[in-house]
């Protein structure tokens, strides 16, 4: 039986200006797991994030991680299992250098001068920000600064890592680092890695599982799961990865095959199979339903 | 394009006044500071003034970076310099139709304004040769109370934010035609620009709350920082607060 991280029960959530962010929204993500939550811009997702370390505080609901519910009194002990990492660098850079916002969380937890060092140093090699430690945050790059961002995050050491949009204004090189760090986190010290994000194209790298967000948890499953609901998809204003498009495409020129890849690795594996079975080949073709299906298709994409 | 306020921005210069041990700095500095600012004699004034040109100098920072920052501060000076001798009462120089000019206002006009040019040429020394952050970790070791301390670190910190914001707000407003002056559309404008920066900047301190919250921050802000007092610091430090106290015992056995 896999041990519950997070357990999310009927989470209700008002503005202060009266608008609903969250209705009844439940989850519960188990320990190990790497978790993408997809949905429209205002769905409220950033605002279940905050909830996940009690920042924010529904008036309904319970939130509770590895078990304990998450209130006033043991605030400080969830914050140190869960760690959130906003999706603007400078939100989460407030201290003069990268040094000190490594070291803002260790030292707040209680931890003494050397221990705080030590943590400091091994955060900054694990995420490979040698030389970085008395730059000013607001001279480093996007890219670098998420990585600071991160690091700010881990060097608490939380169990549960928590991301806003993680890989939002990334160029493409910064992104796929960013994308691998997170993985080798999640595999290497077996943190449970929750995030929000639009970049559905990064989803299948980095989710094991998804849950599609709009005021409540809509749908939850595998990515093969949601990606290949498209009603699912319209209606919450998402979009598939581009390969599993490309692979639905393809299926109406004939190409044979039941689960859709999701990303350039998968594609890469299916047509090898694909043609060791035919021989060597792979077969495509036109006939009369093909123009059919495409435009079927090209109008199931389109967002109007 | 704006500058960055960037006091610290020689502060990887060597120099007798760079290698001063932050805490010894502050300390002898300000003692220095009060000192002359509470002199009354004109004379011990000038020999206070000529010191602070003296550390100035001291301490190797660019002339052009000096000025660019004395240029700002003069605005506030010149006017005592100018106002003074017509408003004090006292012996006639000579007068301009009915109003005099008197010694005792040139006097004091040149009093406070070297007074004043004393004490911020003492401030770069004193902050401009160390980086900022080092200063305020100083000034936590010093026992500066925390709550002076964060809002010191968090000012420098979000300053060149908010300079970047404005700047893009700028940029925006001027890529759809705007154009910077003084006409009253003009600075109604800037004035929604700035409005919205400070709506834009509650929403980011909120924001960073959180992010401080989440990192387990409950009020008060712990520093780590190691400083090392060596026998030269001891000395530079004791020669400058003598300095400042020999002045006024000098100004009451006058």
């Amino acid at each position: 039986m896999k041990k519950e991280a997070i357990s999310v029960k009927n989470l209700t959530y008002t503005h202060p200006d009266g608008t609903k962010a969250l209705e009844d929204a439940s989850l519960e993500v188990y320990e190990g797991e790497r978790i993408a939550i997809v949905g429209p811009n205002g769905a409220g997702k950033t605002t279940f994030l905050l909830h996940l370390n009690g920042i924010l505080r529904g008036s309904d609901g319970q939130v509770e991680v590895f078990g304990k519910s998450v209130d006033k009194e043991n605030k400080e002990e969830i914050i140190k299992e869960v760690g959130i990492v906003f999706q603007d660098p400078d939100d989460q850079l407030f201290m003069p250098t990268l040094f000190d916002d490594l070291a803002f969380g260790p030292l707040n937890m209680g931890l003494k001068g050397d221990k705080v060092r030590e943590r400091v140093e091994k955060t900054i090699l694990s995420l490979g920000l040698m030389g970085y430690e008395n730059r000013c945050p607001h001279h480093l790059s996007g890219g670098e600064k998420k990585k600071a961002s991160l690091a700010a995050v881990m060097s608490m050491e939380p169990r549960i890592l928590v991301l806003d949009e993680p890989t939002a204004n990334l160029d493409p090189k910064s992104r796929a680092e960013l994308i691998k760090i997170v993985n080798d986190l999640n595999e290497r010290e077996g943190i449970t890695v929750i995030m929000a994000t639009h970049d559905v194209n990064a989803v299948p790298a980095i989710a094991d599982r998804v849950f599609v967000l709009n005021k409540k948890v809509i749908a939850e499953g595998t990515t093969q799961e949601i990606f290949s609901d498209g009603a699912l998809m319209k209606a919450n204003n998402l979009e598939v990865p581009d390969v599993f498009k490309l692979f639905e495409v393809l299926r109406c020129f004939g190409y044979n095959c039941e689960e859709l890849p999701l990303s350039i690795d998968e594609a890469i594996e299916h047509l090898m199979r694909t043609a060791e079975v035919n021989g060597g080949h792979i077969h495509l073709h036109i006939h009369e339903h093909t123009h059919d299906e495409v435009k079927k298709l090209r109008s199931e994409y389109e967002h109007h | 394009m704006m500058e960055y306020p960037e006091i610290d921005k020689y502060a990887s210069l060597d120099s007798p006044m760079h290698r001063f041990d932050p805490r010894a700095k502050i300390i002898a500095f300000i003692f220095l500071i009060f000192s002359i600012v509470l002199l009354n004699d004109l004379k011990l004034v000038l020999i206070g003034f000529l010191v602070s040109i003296l550390f100035l100098i001291a301490s190797k920072l660019p002339f052009h970076f000096v000025i660019r920052h004395l240029k700002g501060v003069s605005i506030f000076i010149i006017p005592f310099l100018v106002i003074m001798p017509f408003t004090v009462k006292g012996d006639e120089i000579f007068s301009i139709y009915a109003i005099k000019v008197t010694y005792e206002g040139l006097r004091y006009g040149i009093l406070v304004a070297l007074k004043a040019f004393s004490a911020v040429i003492l401030i770069f020394p004193m902050v401009a040769t160390t980086k900022f952050e080092t200063t305020i970790k100083a000034l936590d070791k010093l026992k500066v109370p925390n709550i002076l301390v964060q809002m010191l670190m968090f000012t420098y910190r979000y300053i060149f934010v908010f300079v970047d914001e404005f700047q893009k707000l700028l940029i925006a407003m001027e890529s759809r035609g705007f154009k910077l002056g003084t006409s009253l559309y003009a600075l109604r404008t800037i004035g929604n620009a700035l409005g919205m920066l400070f709506v834009r900047s509650y929403e980011r301190a909120e924001r960073v709350y959180w992010a401080m919250q989440s990192r387990g921050y409950t009020g008060s802000q712990k520093t780590l920082a190691e400083f090392k007092m060596c026998t030269k610091d001891y000395v530079l430090m004791v020669v400058i607060i003598a300095f400042a106290v020999c002045l006024h015992v000098v100004c009451y056995a006058y």
